[in-house]
């Protein structure tokens, strides 16, 4: 009976193709973007974590601006003093501090112009963070021996993909008009803003940048097995001491995970709530659909009555037709979610972020919930439409025009 | 034997009309008990077949009242209607368009509740079943044919032809269903959808959706009605002959003077009740007037 039921339903879906595939995208969409979000973020989390590796423990990273949202301060140029910075050495437990800034400039190689991240700290303290505490090494070249000397060392990127033509250590680029010899290059961090850095010293980022003292935010490296909460703490105390920036943000490696978290879940969570609401809008597609349906087969709905068909028979043909559309929605939706994951995923790949789709780690059972309730919506989105047909008396029903 | 109610209240024991209102009415003596007749026919029917019209009608409409609400309007279509129909008959409901002929013979097929009354199949009140009796009882005793044929448009003449059985969990026995349709000279359309077929052809699939589960009675709403002259002799013909030969009870609603000619019994409707019998001819020749 249910197998005849469903043959009937696909019958007459099929004499409106038009208006059932249409009614089918409006659930697509939705979950669509449900899918796409299940099977990328996996892959987003994984990218936060390699870049919070790459920023190493026992570390606290100062930058400008509110605890809300201390990006804003990065990009508001406030600086701090290098002197006030530098006193948080004294604290106990701190092992040294790097005083660190940045800045959009344009670098040239070989007439070839383009907007780069300029990253400044002093040489010494770069090797010092970088290679003994973060084992990421030069992958040719060497460290810039002194401060003045025009030398660069370039991001493991910045070296490969940012010009037509690969960096060599040797080579001249021009930052900001002056000339540099690259010194060094770095091996790969495996965090693409990083990798895409050029490092000059700081005195000679001020020289670029017209900037005369001040740093636009400091590394902090602890001493291992210090009180990373006790020294943070402190260095607020004492930084709450100096005029110059009100407000400031200490990045612990906790903390800059919880942030990062936090980031992603608002952007999850949005992401989700447009897809519930495409849903909801797709739901009551699918009503309207049952509705004019309805009341377009009116007629034949009498017909059917007349020649035998129970309430029941008339609301599970309804019923049948609506799960269907969701659940056909559901599916298109998942095999269009994947494939635009995949796509996102190539395009991700080509600018250097690795992994963030893979088939392997598709979550098959979401997809299965997914399909049960793109069913169980296109149902309910049929139930008042198909009571309605189901309730009709098949005289009236029959007068119909 | 015959009821006591008949002799008291005046029913017609033929076409089951109340006429106790009525001063012309004729009676006749039958064993010990007198019945009243509304006119010629059936006092006739009633002496030819004496034994016929003593049990149990197949169908009794007793006090049938249908009152239909539109916009604040209540309209009466069927205004204490009392009909008997006997098993094996062919009876023509005859009436001016809005006299309730098509609404008394949804009643019959249990289309539409009665605002008031009951319905009496066999002796049964059919009226209080439930949705899922009443959808058995259309599919499996009922066979409804239509004037505008009412084929579903999306499925195609054999599909049509089977639906009953789909909606009664039945098997669908191809070959036989096949020769059916060779028998209607349709077996080259089988395949075909509603909208590819002439009005013949859709009337005569339709007729074989409504004989799919070898129904006791049909019931044609202006069957012909749609149809050309030598269609519509062909398709009245398979009817009687269903009637004829099959022995099913069949009742049509027609405007048809033809049809009514044929018919074992007419019925004719005025207003939401019966009108007398013998009144039957000049109605049928005042419809014939009307429709030339």
């Amino acid at each position: 009976m249910l197998k005849n039921f469903f043959k009937l339903v696909l019958k007459s879906t099929r004499y409106r193709p038009m208006r059932s595939w249409l009614t089918v995208l409006g659930i697509v969409i939705g979950i669509m973007l449900v899918v796409i979000i299940l099977s990328l973020g996996n892959g987003i989390r994984n990218a936060i974590k390699g870049t919070l590796q790459a920023f190493g423990s026992d570390s606290i990273i100062i930058l400008p601006g509110k605890e809300s949202n201390p990006l804003l301060g990065v990009f508001g140029g406030q600086k701090f003093k290098e002197r006030d910075l530098m006193n948080l050495e004294k604290i106990d437990g701190v092992k040294f501090v790097v005083p660190m800034d940045y800045g959009m400039v344009s670098v040239e190689y070989r007439g070839e112009k383009k907007a780069v991240l300029l990253h400044a700290a002093n040489w010494k303290n770069y090797a010092q963070v970088l290679e003994s505490f973060q084992g990421i090494k030069l992958e040719e070249g060497q460290w810039p021996i002194d401060e003045i000397t025009s030398r660069t060392v370039l991001g493991y990127v910045a070296t490969r993909d940012l010009f037509l033509k690969r960096v060599a250590v040797g080579d001249e680029i021009i930052i900001k008009s002056k000339r540099f010899i690259v010194s060094g290059t770095m091996s790969r961090i495996g965090e693409q803003m990083v990798d895409s850095v050029v490092f000059v010293s700081m005195g000679l980022f001020r020289e670029l940048t017209g900037t005369r003292s001040g740093s636009g935010s400091a590394f902090v490296k602890i001493e291992p097995g210090a009180p990373v909460d006790f020294i943070a703490k402190q260095i607020r105390y004492k930084l709450s001491q100096q005029e110059v920036v009100r407000d400031f943000t200490l990045l612990t490696p906790e903390k800059a995970g919880r942030l990062a978290g936090d980031v992603l879940s608002i952007v999850e969570m949005v992401l989700i709530v447009v897809a519930l609401i495409s849903l909801v809008v797709g739901s009551v597609g699918i009503m309207n659909t049952m509705y004019t349906s309805v009341l377009e087969r009116t007629k034949q709905i009498g017909v059917m009555k007349a020649i035998g068909a129970s309430s029941e028979a008339v609301l599970s043909l309804f019923l049948i037709e609506s799960g269907l559309i969701g659940f056909v929605g559901g599916i298109f939706g998942i095999i269009f979610g994947v494939l635009s994951a995949y796509i996102i995923g190539l395009i991700a790949d080509s600018y250097g972020i690795r992994g963030l789709f893979s088939f392997g780690s598709l979550d098959l059972f979401g997809f299965a919930v997914i399909l049960i309730i793109t069913f169980i919506t296109g149902i309910l989105s049929g139930a008042l439409p198909a009571l309605r047909a189901a309730k009709m008396e098949p005289a009236e029903a029959l007068r119909y025009e | 034997m015959a009821p006591a109610q008949n002799t008291q209240s005046k029913i017609d024991p033929v076409c089951g009309m109340d006429l106790s209102e009525s001063s012309d009415v004729s009676m006749v003596m039958h064993s010990d008990s007198s019945f009243y007749f509304c006119g010629m026919n059936c006092e006739k029917r009633f002496k030819k077949y004496p034994k016929k019209f003593q049990g149990k009608p197949l169908i009794k409409l007793n006090k049938i009242w249908k009152v239909f609400k539109m916009g604040g309007v209540e309209t009466k279509v069927l205004r204490g209607l009392d009909m008997h129909i006997w098993e094996g008959d062919f009876v023509a409901i005859i009436g001016h368009s809005g006299s309730g002929k098509s609404t008394a013979l949804n009643m019959i097929g249990l289309l539409n509740k009665p605002t008031s009354g009951t319905v009496f199949l066999k002796g049964k009140d059919i009226s209080l079943l439930d949705d899922e009796g009443r959808a058995e009882l259309r599919s499996k005793t009922f066979g409804f044919v239509f004037q505008q044929y009412n084929l579903i448009p999306w499925l195609t003449a054999f599909e049509n032809a089977t639906l009953p059985l789909i909606f009664l969990g039945k098997k669908i026995e191809a070959e036989k269903i096949e020769a059916r349709f060779e028998e209607m000279g349709l077996k080259d359309r089988m395949t075909h959808r509603p909208f590819e077929l002439s009005g013949g052809e859709q009337q005569r699939t339709a007729l074989l959706r409504a004989l799919a589960n070898d129904p006791e009675i049909i019931l044609g709403d202006e069957p012909t009605g749609n149809l050309d002259s030598v269609m519509g002799s062909k398709i009245l013909k398979v009817l009687i002959d269903l009637n004829k030969v099959h022995k099913k009870t069949l009742i049509i609603v027609t405007h048809d003077a033809d049809i009514a000619g044929q018919a074992d019994q007419v019925i004719v409707f005025k207003d939401g009740s019966l009108l007398r019998d013998h009144q039957v001819h000049k109605k049928i020749s005042s419809h014939n007037n009307d429709a030339s």
